[in-house]
């Protein structure tokens, strides 16, 4: 039988164009976002080559600031952020029952500011002195007119004005969907864990970005317009851009760490053949996290000289974020405990996630208690923490979903060979590269300095480090060369080819514009398998 | 199969962290903050190593956990059909792993903040009649450190071993972080703003500390140097800085970019400008900046304009050039 071909795999370019199916729009999320992922991961590959000796001259120290820039703005703004509004696009739909989401036109228009705003930054390096070049955060004074000289910056700030503004209307696009799209019997104790997911990253995103917003703003008048919000010199004052940016910043990771502890929470169960251990206390946690990440920001600015009483406060604060991690890890391994375990490529992913996120939140204890940060902070140590968790936890996270509803999205299944191989090679290569960074820091090698003239020990693991990030880079082709050959010649995918609980399974792979013919009877979290048992019995 | 290829890279990745292990106890580094010299540094490193306990057991309990579950529950030939028992969760155990973790953090808190005054508090240390005061003033691209006395030293900070300093940072331009690792942990330099800290070093020898906040194009080159001296060496010290100010000047503000000889480097080539031996345009340019060039002097009295151009038309500049 000839599978189901929507027409817009007819190759209309047009169609592309104008879409306003958040199926399309979500693969044009995640598709953009990924190509922006190779970009970043070639500015960093460029930094690990400069880096892999001592006194390297492969860049200039100027390059290797607007690298360094562009990487973290890339990875942050451009991969992280909307690959998971491009999963919550394709999916909360799907998961909850729903025929697209609540504004399609609006939805569209969040990926064009999206794809735009990554346009505006990459071509910021054809800027009179290049690109911005004052770190993702753009700390005043040196993110001033005086010390960061030509357009940059300011192009910085209108590519992160246009990212912004797409998160927000995709945000409330995803809030208005989730709350008034269920289908009958979704109840909250019934949407999938992901959608809990992101519910929170959307409502962050609602809270937070307007803060960086005028963070922005303010800085951009500051150069543009002679205003001194953040000058010293003439009453400004520069700290209180730093209280903008971390107000902002901080729930930030929690946006892009989340909807992957959502992925994770729906990949475990169905390779485990087992119910999610604890349902209500992950989605508590989601929300607890959410609610928490709001209240630990100055943790990003022990080392500034807050008064103590702050510094003890956000200490607590961040600590107990530790607590509701801890909840979520432990239940996912409670459901992996006497389960079936199937180690295809999106459950070794699920795995690995736990194996390396569980470092990077130990890490982050070191760094909540302020007097170690003071020795610990801005240093490789902080490097190796925040890559932990946003690539071993966040990007883990994206491959493990890619690996799970690729089938769903394209109708085809991942080759598992290539897809194994490509996991493994990440899963070393990414420890090679970042674990020897926590003792890099010990040894007290500071961030974004572009070279180094210690030998020994800081030679090595700077080495070790820089070879890591090599084979990290060759698995990472091998998935590329693994969606090529999907895309030729991979394995028809069913409807429901991992047997899973959700309820995008039930429609065909890929999904026909208008998702569903009918809906089966949601009566728990797992309807797809309360139908198989319904069915099994009928049958026999 | 795929487990026992699995069994085979864990193996691979665990000898690789042993041997990772071995090279760096060799080296006796990266597993703990620098080795510290002063009160304040040992608390932190104290602290550290009590969190790292804590952490270490979670770490292991973790991972173990991980490991003997992937391997004990693989699917061993299983249908996907085959489902484990249908567990949904269990309100004792949710309840322990909440209230256990909260238990540790409380420990690691109760401690910290049980070292926190001996790391942050600076010591009246009244036998030695008070702590010595150093300012720091950071610029781009050197550390400025002005003496009780109004002597002055660029990017060497010198000090008498066993005597508390307190040292009270700011900066001229645009962030930076005072950082020496071996003497305790980091302080911003934020313009506007004044941070202490302190160290009282038990061992004389040279520190070195770098910059610990990003700071623009040479902040990889902004590193500082505290001497710690005996208390005679310092005093002698103190008695002739005045007269290595200018090229301490030079080296520290000028020389980063334009080279030790003048020649040029980032900058560009200044030894034949006549602009150096020119004290109006010369100080408008320096206290001022110009395109990339940072305002080096920005904050400095006559006496230190005076003693780099004293220094420069000595030590730097070498007249006009041929050509004009």
């Amino acid at each position: 039988m000839q599978p189901y071909r929507p027409d817009w795999r007819q190759g209309r370019v047009m169609g592309w164009i104008t879409t306003t199916d958040h199926k399309r729009i979500g693969i044009l999320y995640i598709g953009t976002s990924l190509i922006f992922f190779a970009a970043g991961g070639i500015l960093a590959l460029l930094m690990r080559g400069q880096l892999a000796q001592a006194n390297e001259h492969f860049i200039t120290k100027q390059s290797y600031n607007e690298l360094f820039t562009i990487h973290g703005t890339t990875m942050i703004f451009l991969v992280v952020v909307p690959i998971f509004a491009g999963f919550a696009n394709f999916l909360v739909p799907l998961m909850i029952g729903a025929r697209d989401v609540a504004f399609p036109r609006l939805n569209a228009l969040s990926y064009w500011f999206f794809l735009f705003g990554g346009v505006v930054l990459y071509l910021s390096f054809l800027a009179k002195y290049g690109a911005a070049r004052s770190g993702w955060y753009a700390y005043p004074p040196l993110s001033a007119n005086m010390f960061s000289l030509g357009h940059g910056q300011d192009l910085w700030i209108l590519s992160l004005h246009l990212l912004s503004l797409g998160s927000l209307l995709g945000a409330i696009n995803f809030l208005a969907t989730i709350h008034n799209m269920r289908a009958p019997g979704m109840s909250w104790m019934r949407i999938p864990l992901f959608v809990w997911s992101i519910e929170i990253y959307s409502a962050l995103l609602l809270l937070v970005l307007p803060v960086l917003s005028v963070g922005l703003t303010l800085l951009l008048l500051d150069r543009q317009v002679g205003t001194h919000f953040f000058e010293p010199q003439d009453g400004g004052n520069a700290i209180l851009y730093q209280h903008f940016f971390w107000f902002f910043g901080h729930p930030e990771v929690y946006i892009m760490i989340l909807p992957a502890m959502g992925i994770i929470s729906e990949v475990i169960p169905v390779f485990s053949r087992k119910p999610i251990f604890g349902y209500k206390a992950i989605a508590f946690s989601t929300v607890a996290i959410g609610f928490y990440s709001m209240l630990v920001w100055a943790h990003h600015m022990f080392s500034v000289g807050l008064p103590n009483f702050l510094n003890v406060f956000f200490m607590l604060s961040s600590m107990v974020i530790a607590v509701p991690t801890g909840v979520k890890i432990f239940n996912w391994l409670a459901t992996t405990w006497r389960g079936n375990l199937i180690f295809d490529t999106a459950m070794l992913w699920a795995l690995g996630f736990i194996a390396v996120f569980t470092i990077g939140g130990l890490s982050g204890i070191f760094l909540a208690a302020f007097p170690v940060d003071w020795q610990v902070t801005d240093t490789y140590y902080v490097v190796a923490h925040m890559h932990y968790v946003l690539f071993g936890g966040s990007v883990f996270g994206i491959f493990a979903g890619l690996y799970y509803w690729w089938p769903k999205i394209f109708g085809r299944m991942l080759g598992e060979r290539l897809g194994k191989a490509h996991f493994w090679l990440v899963f070393l290569g990414f420890n090679l590269t970042f674990f020897p960074q926590h003792l890099l820091g010990l040894l007290g090698m500071p961030r974004r300095v572009y070279t180094y003239s210690e030998h020994g020990l800081w030679q090595t693991y700077n080495l070790i480090s820089s070879i890591g990030s090599g084979v990290m880079a060759i698995g990472l082709l091998l998935f590329v060369v693994n969606v090529v050959q999907t895309s030729r010649k991979g394995a028809r995918a069913v409807n429901d080819p991992w047997l899973a609980d959700t309820l995008e399974w039930f429609t065909t792979s890929p999904p026909p514009p208008h998702n569903f013919d009918r809906l089966p009877y949601i009566t728990s979290a797992r309807p797809l398998r309360d139908l198989r048992r319904r069915l099994a019995e009928a049958s026999g | 199969m795929p487990v026992r290829r699995k069994i085979f890279v864990l193996v691979l990745a665990l000898s690789a962290a042993l041997a990772l292990t071995a090279v760096a106890y060799a080296g006796n580094g990266g597993f703990a903050p620098a080795t510290p010299h002063s009160p304040n540094a040992r608390r932190i490193n104290d602290s550290y190593v009590w969190i790292a306990i804590f952490t270490g057991a979670i770490f292991v309990l973790v991972e173990g956990a991980l490991i003997w579950f992937v391997v004990k529950y693989r699917r061993r030939g299983r249908a996907r059909t085959a489902e484990g028992p249908q567990i949904h969760g269990a309100t004792r155990l949710e309840l322990i792993w909440t209230a256990v973790p909260v238990l540790i953090l409380a420990a690691i808190a109760s401690f910290v903040f049980y070292k926190l005054p001996g790391i942050q508090d600076v010591p009246s240390a009244k036998a030695e009649g008070g702590p010595l005061v150093v300012q720091v003033n950071a610029h781009q691209f050197y550390w400025q450190f002005t003496y009780p006395d109004g002597q002055i030293s660029i990017d060497e900070l010198h000090a008498p071993v066993n005597r508390t300093v307190r040292v009270d940072i700011t900066s001229q331009d645009v962030d930076h972080s005072w950082w020496v690792p071996e003497l305790g942990g980091k302080f911003d330099a934020i313009p506007g703003h004044m941070t202490h800290t302190w160290f009282k070093a038990d061992r004389a020898g040279t520190y070195r500390g770098r910059c610990g906040e990003f700071c623009g194009v040479f902040h990889a080159a902004m590193k500082a140097v505290v001497d710690v001296q005996s208390q005679t060496d310092y005093t002698a010290w103190l008695a002739t800085a005045n007269s290595t100010l200018g090229r301490g000047e030079w080296e520290g503000s000028c020389a980063k970019c334009h080279g030790l000889q003048g020649h040029g480097g980032f900058g560009p080539n200044i030894a034949t400008n006549a602009l150096l031996t020119q004290r109006q345009g010369l100080e408008q340019l320096i206290r001022q900046g110009r395109n990339e060039m940072p305002p080096v002097a920005h904050g400095w009295s006559d006496q230190q304009v005076r003693a780099l151009l004293a220094y420069l038309k000595q030590g730097v500049y070498k007249g006009t050039s041929s050509g004009g």
